[in-house]
């Protein structure tokens, strides 16, 4: 078998993003799409656009905002930001993806201690 | 935690907002999406990548924007119009790709609709309209006559009722009459009305210009300065170039002058449905133009029509509770003296009924006809949708595999849905739009029928919105439906298992089940339209076959009146002899001769006689008809016995008269009558006594479902004040007798305006008319109803074939011999037929009862006729299932195997 990328998980790239947008600031969306492919370090395997899916959503919901301004070569772009609900909902879903991946993981433990 | 619920609203929230802001982000997003593009090839290019490799990349990384784009566009908003317009685009190049099935689905819907609204609008016209006043609803129809007959009120009874009455505002009298309007010395005819005064008022009609109609209008004493005449808006633009200086222009009407005073509102036509009124003119012009002997003063003409608007607050009920009491005083003052002797007013009672539709006579006389068509046509619109809905469906089955592929390339059931139903509509709104032409055209055919030669039609068709919606609504449905629903189960279907197998044979057998139940019913409705326009096929067939009593090939009737001639008496008589003289001279011309009442036209004259000598009854009432010399001889009426008048029969010679066989025979049973006398028993009557001369066949004259009238004929010319009597030629072609009359008419009385002549052609047909637009129309109905069933069926077995095709092979490498496989592929059929037949010819049977009434000496139970209707049915069903069964067993069994 060969080394696939791993696809991204339906969900987990809100969480990401909305993490990336609280721990960096204001970001457009190439700028999150760079962040995350650091971060994974070529783990994941990412369609760029759905980002921008994933950021209306998020829109949507009103967990971050956008503003258009300048981007680092002097082109507009449009900056997305975390909103207060927005920071409250990270708080919930990071506890939350942390609940399960650590029961996940115990219970993929246990199959491999038998 | 937020809830799934709250975090769904949020994003329905979205998608209002974005739906009612429209597109205009895409712009922005675009923007967006390639300065990212851009970004990402830059980055490239540092890492080392050539530009245009760079480029590629990048795209691949960020995947494909257009689809990117749709998915914003449907978490923004419900559909985009982008997304519309290119399912409409597919649609029409889908639906271009099978061209017969749009032809025949456009064709059914337009078929369906167009005759729907056609009969509907005639109807609505005829019978449900309102007037045009305001709160029609008040108005109430006052009638006088024998239980369930509702006629015309006498002048006495209105104003005797007027008088009394307290639960209308008020009421009025309104008659039509055809006038003659002479301008610069030359007369035409025109439409006219007479209203009481209290008419307009009544109405609460505002005048379109100048002023309507009052009481002082209508007052004997208030006519010394000129009669006051109102105009139609239509008579103003087209006579007086909607000229305002019209009022206070005088304009002569049968021979005496009025004074144009206002013109009518366009909206308001007259009360009568099919009789719009060019000139309305008060009552008092009547008394003006015939002084003491006007019906206005008489009690023994019921001769108008009474409405009245009912008091706010009082019910058509509480009305006729108060018309109950009054009416029996009423009459009692507003009778004539002799009523007791004639049934009709002695039976007579006046009655009430919703006035809100004003008058429609042609309502009356079509009404059970036209809602009987209604009723045709709405089955044929259940025929209509039933086979498209068939139809549709088998055209997804057949486009199954195109919709399997579409799945595997990423469309979602959703987009699938919704494409089939982009392509439903597109076939219901071309289909609805040509049924809106077609029902025009189908309108003016059918006021063709109810048109009587001698009388103008004036309807007023405008296609009733309501029902146009709702029709078109119905099919849309129809076609929506068919058209998605089979798209809901088949993209249910195992996508990889479809591709794989490649062809359609993986269709289930029991998928075209709803085609196979829609179909019996079909069957069964086609049955009892088919077996009813059998029925009235026969009905009119036997009609047309009836021995009238005259000859009809030739003869054309020309009306004249001569009332506003100077000559009376020996000089009219004289007037007439020189016209007969002139016509019979003229070339092409057979034979002339004079007649008061046609046959079959709308006159009758009653007259009771008695005979003098002889041991029949004492009295009978007798049909009456004045002729000319030779009339027998030129109707092709034959003589039996004796002879016919001759220009010797004239008035100061012995009064003579024919009879008719059914007279004779009744008068003077087993011996002859010729030479016996018979007195009139009319009170007025001034030809006391006449001897028989002559005793000829029975003719037709009131209806040919009626067997003839005892008829007796009087020698017009021992008649001078008979001023209204007609002439009658027999010619090889109606030209030569039209072009003679003219010439006559223009060298004796060049002011006598010429009416449109009349063939016993058109007469005799316009008598059935009923009748031949009941058959015109129900076989036009029942050959579609068949056509559209066949095709249904045409389309169910070439599916099964196609689907079975391999099955077929199989059978038929194995052995089976092709009338085997006929009847496995025709058992379908068989099957469909033995449902719907039965369920016909139930249907039949319970329909007969209603259109028992409208058919002549045919019974609705005729065996006959239900078993050539099943026949004709099975045959078109056998064709159309037969052609396709017929191909599959003349396919190659290895070309249909090697598909497996």
């Amino acid at each position: 078998m060969d080394m696939k990328k791993s696809e991204v998980l339906q969900g987990t790239l809100d969480l990401m993003i909305l993490k990336t947008l609280h721990a960096l600031g204001p970001l457009h969306g190439f700028g999150i799409a760079r962040r995350i492919e650091q971060v994974s370090r070529d783990v994941l395997q990412l369609n760029e656009g759905t980002v921008y899916t994933s950021l209306l959503r998020l829109q949507q919901q009103g967990w971050i905002a956008a503003e258009w301004g300048t981007s680092e070569n002097n082109r507009k772009a449009k900056f997305y930001s975390i909103t207060k609900r927005g920071q409250k909902q990270l708080e919930v879903e990071a506890e939350n993806w942390e609940r399960i991946s650590d029961v996940i993981g115990r219970v993929l433990r246990l199959e491999a201690e038998e | 935690m937020r809830s799934p619920r709250e975090s769904r609203l949020r994003a329905f929230a979205a998608k209002v907002r974005g739906f009612l802001r429209g597109r205009r982000h895409d712009g922005e997003f675009d923007d967006e999406v390639q300065e990212h593009l851009q970004l990402l090839a830059e980055k490239f290019v540092a890492q080392g990548m050539p530009r245009e490799e760079a480029a590629a990349a990048a795209r691949r990384q960020f995947g494909n924007p257009t689809l990117l784009r749709e998915e914003h566009g449907e978490l923004q908003t419900f559909l985009s119009l982008e997304a519309l317009w290119r399912d409409l685009r597919y649609g029409v190049r889908m639906l271009g790709k099978s061209p017969g099935f749009v032809a025949v689905a456009v064709m059914t819907l337009a078929l369906g609709i167009g005759a729907n609204t056609a009969v509907f609008s005639l109807i609505d016209a005829l019978l449900l309209r309102s007037l045009d006043v305001p709160a029609p609803r008040e108005l109430v129809r006052i009638s006088f006559g024998p239980p369930g007959n509702a006629g015309p009120l006498s002048s006495p009874m209105f104003d005797r009722l007027r008088e009394r009455q307290s639960a209308f505002t008020d009421l009025f009298a309104w008659k039509n009459s055809p006038m003659v309007l002479t301008e610069n010395g030359v007369a035409r005819p025109i439409t006219g009305a007479y209203g009481t005064g209290s008419a307009f008022p009544t109405l609460k009609l505002k005048p379109r210009l100048g002023r309507l109609l009052t009481w002082q209008d209508d007052e004997p004493s208030g006519i010394s300065n000129g009669i006051a005449a109102v105009i139609s808006e239509a008579f103003w633009l087209e006579h007086f170039g909607g000229d305002p200086g019209v009022l206070g222009q005088p304009i002569t009407v049968d021979g005496a002058a009025a004074t144009v005073v206002g013109v009518m509102p366009r909206s308001f036509n007259g009360i009568t449905v099919d009789y719009a009124p060019q000139v309305v003119l008060p009552f008092a012009f009547d008394i003006a133009l015939h002084g003491k002997a006007s019906c206005r003063f008489r009690a023994d003409c019921t001769w108008f029509f009474g409405m009245a608007r009912l008091r706010p607050g009082v019910s058509l009920e509480q009305a006729k509770a108060n018309l109950a009491t009054l009416g029996a005083d009423v009459l009692k003052e507003a009778l004539p003296a002799d009523y007791q002797r004639i049934d009709y007013l002695r039976n007579g009672t006046l009655s009430l009924a919703p006035g809100r539709a004003g008058n429609s006579p042609l309502g009356e006389i079509y009404g059970r006809e036209l809602w009987t068509l209604q009723a045709l046509v709405g089955l044929l619109m259940v025929i209509c949708c039933t086979n498209l809905a068939s139809l549709q469906l088998s055209r997804t089955l057949n486009r199954q595999h195109e919709l399997v592929v579409r799945t595997a390339l990423g469309a979602g059931r959703l987009r699938l849905v919704r494409q089939l139903v982009v392509e439903s509509a597109i076939l219901s709104i071309t289909g609805a739009a040509l049924g809106v032409v077609l029902s025009q055209w189908m309108s003016a055919l059918l006021v063709r029928y109810i048109e009587q030669s001698d009388f103008p039609v004036f309807l007023d068709l405008r296609p009733n919105v309501t029902i146009f919606a709702a029709t078109i609504a119905l099919a849309t449905l129809t076609v929506i439906l068919t058209g998605a629903l089979p798209a809901l189960g088949l993209t249910r279907f195992d996508t990889e298992e479809m591709l794989r197998s490649g062809t359609q044979r993986t269709v289930g057998h029991k998928r075209h089940s709803l085609a196979s139940r829609v179909l019996p019913v079909q069957v069964a409705l086609s049955l009892l339209l088919a077996s009813i326009a059998l029925l009235f096929a026969v009905s009119t067939g036997k009609l047309l076959r009836i021995e009238p009593g005259f000859r009809v090939k030739g003869i054309t009737f020309f009306g004249v009146d001569f009332g506003q001639r100077p000559e009376k008496g020996e000089a009219r008589l004289d007037l007439y002899r020189k016209m007969l003289e002139a016509l019979r001279e003229a070339p092409g011309v057979e034979a002339a001769s004079v007649v008061g009442v046609r046959a079959l036209g709308e006159g009758e004259i009653d007259e009771s006689a008695a005979p003098v000598e002889g041991n029949g009854p004492e009295n009978k009432h007798l049909f009456e008809n004045v002729v000319g010399p030779d009339y027998f001889a030129t109707a092709g009426t034959k003589v039996l016995a004796g002879r016919e008048f001759s220009n010797l029969d004239r008035f100061g010679a012995t009064p003579v008269c024919v009879l008719n066989q059914a007279a004779a025979n009744f008068f003077f049973p087993q011996q002859s009558a010729l030479g016996k006398h018979i007195r009139s028993t009319e009170t007025k009557a001034k030809r006391a006594i006449c001897e028989i001369v002559g005793v000829v066949t029975d003719v037709k004259y009131l209806s040919l479902r009626q067997p003839a009238p005892p008829t007796i004929y009087y020698p017009y010319e021992q008649l001078p004040d008979f001023s209204w009597a007609g002439f009658i030629t027999r010619s090889q072609n109606t030209s030569a007798a039209v072009a003679a009359f003219k010439n006559a008419l223009h060298r004796f009385a060049a002011d006598t305006p010429l009416l449109p002549p009349i063939t016993m052609q058109r007469q005799l047909e316009d008598s059935i008319g009923k009748e031949r637009l009941m058959a015109v129309l129900s076989l036009f109905f029942g050959g579609l109803a068949l056509l559209l069933t066949s095709i249904g069926l045409y389309g169910l077995e070439s599916q099964r074939v196609t689907q079975r095709n391999a099955e077929i092979g199989l059978r038929m490498a194995l052995g089976a011999q092709r009338g085997d496989m006929l009847w496995f592929i025709l058992r379908e059929a068989a099957t469909v037929f033995a449902m719907g037949v039965p369920i016909g010819l139930a249907l039949t049977f319970g329909a007969s009862h209603f259109v028992g009434s409208l058919l002549y000496e045919v019974s609705p139970l005729d065996p006959r006729i239900h078993l050539g209707a099943v026949a004709t049915l099975l045959l078109a069903g056998f064709l159309a299932s037969y052609m396709p069964a017929r191909r599959a067993t003349k396919a190659d069994p290895m070309v249909a195997l090697r598909y497996e």
